[in-house]
């Protein structure tokens, strides 16, 4: 292993990168336990945060410089929705995949039993449960993928929030006991808390994120506007930290050496059998996290679109901000690629694509190879064309969104 | 938006400890906030928020509730809802968040009320985090001394060498990686039971 002597010549830029106790943040953990973020002369301190509201304040605040984040929360502080306003970049996308919808157990096999004759797909079913009872479901944070992809299933079926299925927040390290103590009826969260529920047997899951929009973007590297231009030399060496360490999460060989080292008590602090499910090579193969295979990593500015887009579909961003503006300005491909093409590796040739268009395996223009891709369809067939978002108003249904207070603050 | 005068603001406080509450309590109240209400921990905490209408709320920022709190209607449709946004003070809300403690104005009560109240929860938060941060300080020391024991235990098991060889061994790793011996004994003992944690045997190292 290659010493990290640099880190402690005092001249190295520290960068305080803030993350909450998931299995996504492996890249982060890895590139910071193997010294590679020391290899590349940057001095990195990790902050393990109990919730994204401390997360969006820290980096509001400069307590943190960057972090391992849900990307429309990253919208959500350059906005200033929450509070104070800070300009952010996303350079580098950590993670794609992973997010587990899980069910009590009587609920899930209610719903499985129905799914058996409804050729196995879980949402008609769980659509009819909660058209006869409505539920509580648990989601993380307003701004989560999470919010939004468990919003764009539901609705695919008809499903009304408020109406049909109320949706509450709940932090992921509180789901389980939540679901246990019946307060909700199922949750939607990153891993390993879909694990962590089932090795207690309090919940199933039933479906992921891969049957939602798969192949779907989950973490991004989210840094502050205000560091990355303080140090540019210092975050081209950070992503191309990430990158080695994002290969080498992605390695089912490495498996169980990471889930181990994420299990420790300063990490996620559980048992490493439950984050080793979700690990590339792990059981848990359909909807387990994905870190460097089919340019996972590259922080595509279509998603960023697509998140906002979303965003504004549930009332979570005001009508009048210019999308596409403020896709480009926070989704950094120019970034990825200053720090990433000199050494050779594959880097896609654009910054958009059509999202959603493809239902089986297809290479994407990269130079100087071609990268292969999984299948990314959205499960209503959706297609996604940047070029062509739909006209305000156009998706919007009958749906309130719950923090439809959260105009602008200034 | 309605102003009140200060004193007869509600506030209500959440946090895990009960002492630290107490005594925050007890400091609004001697100053003559009258209206300090605490949540008790629990499954309806965060739900009673909505039925107690606070016009302030602090909490400790080490709970993860915060999440559910922003949920909230009644916190999220509130317009800056969370650490002085509009403040023209930043490194008052720094001082908070380096404390732990922040706070959502959720009736508009003008900022120059709200600082002395902040300011009493940042300085009792600071003083009882330097407790903390002894201790917090102590357990991380154990931790290393249990690793360092699992650390010699594993290498007499394995490679039969004498306590004193196994502490030589690592000290002498520790120097040839350049590397601080509790680092080069977490890794070895994590190394280990990533080989046992599962058949595939061991990870590759970077």
């Amino acid at each position: 292993m290659n010493a990290p002597t640099s880190s402690s010549s005092g001249t190295a830029p520290k960068l305080r990168i803030g993350m909450l106790r998931l299995t996504d943040s492996a890249p982060v953990v890895t590139a910071h336990e193997f010294g590679f973020f020391a290899d590349e002369g940057v001095e990195v301190e990790l902050a393990v945060e109990p919730s994204w509201a401390n997360i969006a304040d820290k980096l509001a605040f400069g307590a943190l410089d960057a972090a391992v984040i849900v990307p429309p929360l990253a919208f959500a502080v350059q906005l200033g929705l929450r509070g104070v306003a800070q300009p952010m970049l996303i350079p580098y996308t950590l993670s794609v995949g992973g997010v587990a919808i899980t069910l009590e157990r009587e609920l899930a096999t209610r719903v499985r039993a129905l799914g058996e004759s409804d050729d196995l797909d879980p949402l008609p079913a769980l659509a009819a449960c909660l058209r006869q009872q409505p539920l509580t479901l648990g989601v993380v944070h307003a701004f989560s993928t999470h919010n939004l992809l468990c919003r764009y299933w539901l609705a695919s079926v008809g499903i009304e929030v408020d109406r049909d299925v109320k949706l509450a927040v709940v932090p992921p390290s509180r789901a389980v006991e939540a679901l246990r103590e019946k307060q909700i009826s199922g949750f939607c969260a990153g891993a390993p808390w879909g694990e962590v529920a089932l090795r207690n047997s309090v919940g199933h899951s039933i479906a992921g994120s891969q049957q939602i929009w798969s192949n779907a973007p989950e973490k991004a590297f989210a840094v502050s506007a205000r560091w990355a231009n303080q140090h540019p030399e210092a975050l081209s060496g950070v992503l191309r930290a990430l990158h080695r360490s994002s290969r080498f999460c992605d390695d089912a060989e490495n498996t169980a050496y990471i889930a181990s080292l994420l299990s420790r008590r300063r990490y996620l602090n559980l048992g490493s059998h439950a984050i080793l499910a979700s690990l590339p090579g792990g059981a848990e193969t359909s909807n387990g996290c994905v870190f460097h295979r089919g340019a996972a990593t590259f922080p595509w500015r279509s998603q960023g679109l697509w998140f906002l887009s979303q965003m504004r579909r549930w009332q979570l961003i005001d009508d009048s901000i210019d999308l596409r503006t403020l896709a480009e300005r926070v989704y950094r491909p120019d970034l990825y690629r200053a720090a990433l093409s000199p050494s050779g590796e594959s880097v896609p040739r654009a910054d958009w694509k059509v999202e959603g268009a493809h239902a089986a395996a297809w290479s994407l223009d990269a130079t100087p190879l071609p990268i292969p891709m999984p299948p990314d369809r959205f499960c209503d067939g959706t297609v996604f064309d940047p070029d062509a978002l739909p006209p305000l108003g156009e998706s919007a249904m009958p749906i309130r969104a719950r923090n439809n207070g959260n105009d602008a603050t200034r | 938006m309605e102003s009140h005068p200060p004193m007869s603001l509600k506030i209500l406080l959440i946090d895990t400890d009960a002492g630290r509450a107490r005594a925050l309590e007890e400091i609004l109240c001697e100053s003559g906030f009258a209206q300090v209400v605490r949540v008790p921990e629990g499954a309806g905490r965060i739900a009673a928020v909505e039925d107690i209408k606070p016009d302030l709320i602090i909490v400790d920022m080490a709970l993860p509730d915060r999440d559910a709190l922003e949920d909230l209607r009644l916190v999220s449709s509130g317009h800056p809802i969370v650490m002085f946004a509009g403040s023209d003070d930043p490194a008052f809300a720094e001082q908070a968040i380096d404390a732990g403690v922040c706070s959502y104005n959720l009736s508009g009560v003008p900022l120059q009320d709200i600082k002395p109240i902040m300011a009493s929860a940042i300085a009792l938060f600071r003083r009882l985090r330097k407790v903390e941060g002894e201790l917090a300080e102590a357990q991380a020391r154990l931790e290393e001394r249990h690793l360092m024991e699992r650390a010699k235990a594993l290498l007499m098991q394995g490679r039969r060498m004498t306590e004193p060889e196994a502490y030589r061994w690592l000290q002498k790793t520790a120097m040839n990686q350049n590397r601080k011996l509790a680092e080069v004994v977490a890794a070895f003992v994590t190394q280990h039971d990533a080989g046992t944690d599962s058949h595939k045997g061991k990870g590759r190292q970077p």
